[in-house]
């Protein structure tokens, strides 16, 4: 009993810790943003690297995911002889919700635990304080590009994957669902709207934030060695998609 | 000019015959994952035993608060463009627990999976790795692929499985939930199962059980071929997500498209 | 008891070991020294099968292993006993576990308990009487390199290999595990290959040397006659210059 008591205490003032360090971190960066101190070519640097160097990754994922969707999409709409939904139902489930989803969490997979890794890589290798010794402040120097970065570019990837996903979705419409491609873009053209595109790239940038906040605050409070960057890597990706998923759930209703 | 075409010529060999030796490597790892898995004579038991409370323990409330806001939002946004057309709620429940069952929970469970279990498995044998407690198996005669990986592939298949299923139940109810407290869709309205078809049972226990299986081996894949030095469990555990992720995907991918034209066609 | 004929290694295109040719005989203590990066962990590690040899003929006791397969290395690997440089204890297990572990999967003959029993016979002998039931991360370091130990001689193999048993270790601690390998070895008559960065510590303890640098032999002999070689390398590294092709 006194066991359990401690073991819930513990969890409970563990996860006071996680959060109130993440606030921290938020608070840093936001203070380094006004006004704006950071280093410019490391952004630059770090907006190739993680938005660039994402791409086939998100295509790749995009493509099979519109596929996806268009093959669900049609076991319903065989049964009805619906065929003038599919179009709608694939750019709808895609824009609003899977696209986002599976597009931040490949991005969280890709980016974000690569973020951990390196950052982690740095702390265990002693290469933050060397930056300190030098009177770099690793805040500016590593952080707030990596934040600012990984925002933009999974809202810019999320564009490029929306697209892709609508193109994968009407090409297997094609090929599996005996949907022409006529009729999947009539559909698609006269039932998606602007505000579903609007409604997933705003919730691509909270995500973007979500996993380049988590995956900073790992990367920065790695202990032991190359086994406790393995450690933070798989904290932070759990975390990032513990964090995508419950604010997907807030913003679906306050975006309603 | 030549020499620029040479080197480029030099760099896509070199690419392509990475990928092969990648390739021939992960089949090996899987073939010996399998071989161990015929041979396996409950001598690991404890082990296998073992990795599945820690799978499950370290997922359950992971995979309950994930999939049900999911299942909850994915209700939500269907009912909101019910409203706008017809109106009529009455065929949200049935299709939902349809597409749940053959299509969205086998996926999202597997995604979370891969991320929570593939990259803790990378992340444990590639620690071994740079700790050389992978050569220090070998060295006594033991296959690493036997006494690292199998358990943990017995133990994923099924725990994956046992999952998925709780997450259906964790889906649906959080969808009624949402479709009740939102939309005024009546339970008994929505819990109704005769949709459902035997195909759909066979095709999500399918994508679960395949899924489950993948995710060890490509992780267990990423983590036996870490690097040296302080990056590499991080690059390995990093390689682990997106690639037993994208597995996912691709698998998924395939046998919904299969299903499509098999067992689920009407 | 072990022949290198030759023996070159290549890794992603880079020459590490280059035609090492070298007998151990029975009963010989060797150490294996160089500059850092020169190959001497690689061949260590060529000798136990853990990578293939590129080029060249490996025999332990007349069995030639270059390009022997994974299952036929098994019956091989299991006549070396070796120290990693890390130690690498199973993190999983606890210390007894972990010394009994090589003899538990070799087929022995004996019992379980036996097995047991011997581990902790063992693990008395290297000193560590009553610590039989921590596990490794609750050791220090000169303790886990002494479990590591005991690991390595429990099936009494008659190849033996430290690598850099005394790294890390502070001198008293370092003299003690000299102690220990000495003891150990006037009870078997296994072939010793140690590798060390601690050239004086070193070679207190054995009665030969073999040199690499850059992947090539630069000595292979007596440790005595080491002094006169006059090889520029070998002579800058034993007396630690400044000046010299280092």
């Amino acid at each position: 009993m006194y066991n359990l008591i401690a073991k819930i205490g513990e969890g409970a003032l563990n996860l006071c810790h996680e959060t109130g360090g993440l606030l921290h971190l938020l608070f840093m960066v936001i203070k380094s943003l006004f006004p704006p101190r950071f280093d410019p070519g490391e952004f630059l640097r770090n907006l190739y690297k993680m938005g660039v160097k994402s791409v086939p990754i998100i295509i790749l994922t995009a493509f099979f995911t519109g596929g996806i969707m268009v093959i669900q999409a049609s076991v319903f709409v065989k049964r009805f002889g619906a065929t003038s939904l599919v179009g709608w139902g694939a750019g709808y489930a895609v824009f609003r919700e899977v696209g986002p989803i599976l597009l931040g969490l490949m991005f969280s997979g890709r980016v974000g635990s690569n973020n951990t890794a390196e950052l982690g890589t740095m702390v265990v290798t002693e290469q933050i304080d060397g930056l300190k010794a030098l009177g770099i402040d690793p805040m500016q120097y590593l952080i707030v590009p990596r934040v600012l970065s990984m925002i933009i570019m999974l809202f810019l990837l999320t564009i490029i994957g929306d697209v892709i996903a609508i193109v994968g979705a009407a090409l297997f419409g094609i090929l599996i669902a005996d949907v022409s491609f006529a009729a999947f873009w009539t559909s698609f053209s006269q039932n998606v709207h602007v505000a579903d595109v609007v409604h997933g790239l705003i919730k691509a940038g909270v995500f973007g934030f979500i996993v380049s906040l988590t995956s900073c605050y790992a990367g920065m409070t790695v202990r032991g060695g190359a086994v406790g960057v393995g450690r933070a890597v798989n904290n932070a990706v759990v975390t990032a998609a513990l964090g995508i998923v419950i604010s997907d759930y807030f913003l679906t209703y306050s975006l309603s | 000019m030549t020499g620029k075409l040479y080197e480029m010529t030099a760099n896509l060999g070199g690419f392509v015959t990475g990928i092969f030796a990648a390739a021939l490597s992960l089949f090996s790892i899987a073939m010996r994952t399998f071989r161990g898995v015929f041979r396996f004579r409950g001598r690991a038991q404890g082990e296998v035993l073992k990795q599945m409370y820690l799978i499950g323990n370290r997922s359950l409330i992971f995979v309950t608060v994930t999939l049900g806001a999911l299942g909850m939002v994915l209700v939500f946004q269907v009912c909101l463009q019910i409203n706008k057309i017809t109106g009529d709620q009455s065929q949200v429940g049935p299709e939902f627990i349809k597409g749940m069952i053959h299509a969205f929970v086998p996926i999202l469970t597997a995604m979370m999976l891969a991320t929570r279990v593939g990259a803790g498995i990378a992340a444990e044998t590639g620690s071994m790795v740079v700790t050389e407690q992978i050569d220090a198996l070998r060295m006594t005669g033991v296959d690493p692929v036997d006494f690292i990986l199998v358990p943990r592939f017995i133990a994923s298949v099924v725990m994956t499985f046992v999952l998925g299923v709780y997450a259906m139940v964790i889906v649906i109810v959080a969808g009624a939930f949402m479709a009740h407290s939102s939309f005024g869709v009546n339970y008994n309205v929505f819990f109704v199962f005769d949709k459902v078809t035997g195909g759909d049972l066979f095709i999500g226990s399918l994508k679960l059980i395949v899924h489950g299986g993948a995710i060890p081996i490509v992780a267990g894949y990423c983590g036996l071929t870490t690097g040296r030095g302080s990056e590499g469990v991080g690059n390995a555990t990093t390689r682990a997500v997106i690639n037993s992720s994208l597995a996912v995907i691709i698998i998924d991918f395939i046998i919904s498209g299969v299903g499509l034209l098999t067992v689920q066609k009407i | 008891m072990i022949t290198l004929k030759n023996v070159s290694c290549k890794m992603s295109g880079k020459q590490i070991l280059d035609g090492i040719t070298a007998t151990f005989n029975k009963g010989e203590i060797w150490g294996i020294i160089g500059p850092p990066g020169c190959g001497k962990s690689m061949l260590m590690k060529l000798i136990c099968g853990l990578y293939p040899v590129t080029d060249g003929d490996l025999y332990i006791e007349s069995e030639n292993i270059a390009g022997m397969s994974e299952v036929r290395l098994v019956p091989v690997r299991r006549k070396i006993g070796m120290l990693f440089q890390n130690n690498a204890l199973f993190d999983f297990m606890n210390v007894w576990e972990n010394v009994a572990f090589p003899l538990s999967r070799m087929n022995s003959g004996l019992s379980p308990e036996e097995i047991r029993l011997k581990a902790f016979e063992r693990l008395k002998a290297v000193g560590l009487g009553g610590s039989e039931e921590k596990m490794p991360s609750e050791l220090s370091g000169g303790m886990r390199k002494r479990v590591g130990v005991a690991r390595a001689i429990i099936t009494e193999p008659p190849v033996i290999i430290y690598d850099e048993p005394t790294a890390g270790l502070d001198p008293v601690t370092t003299s003690k595990i000299y102690d220990l390998l000495n003891e150990i070895q006037s009870r078997s008559q296994s072939v010793v290959l140690t590798i060390s960065s601690d050239i004086i510590g070193l070679r207190s303890f054995v009665k030969n040397i073999l040199f690499i640098n850059e992947g090539k032999i630069l000595y292979c002999g007596p440790e005595q006659e080491i002094d006169h070689c006059t090889d520029p390398v070998v002579y800058q590294f034993l007396r630690g210059l400044d000046e010299g092709p280092l």
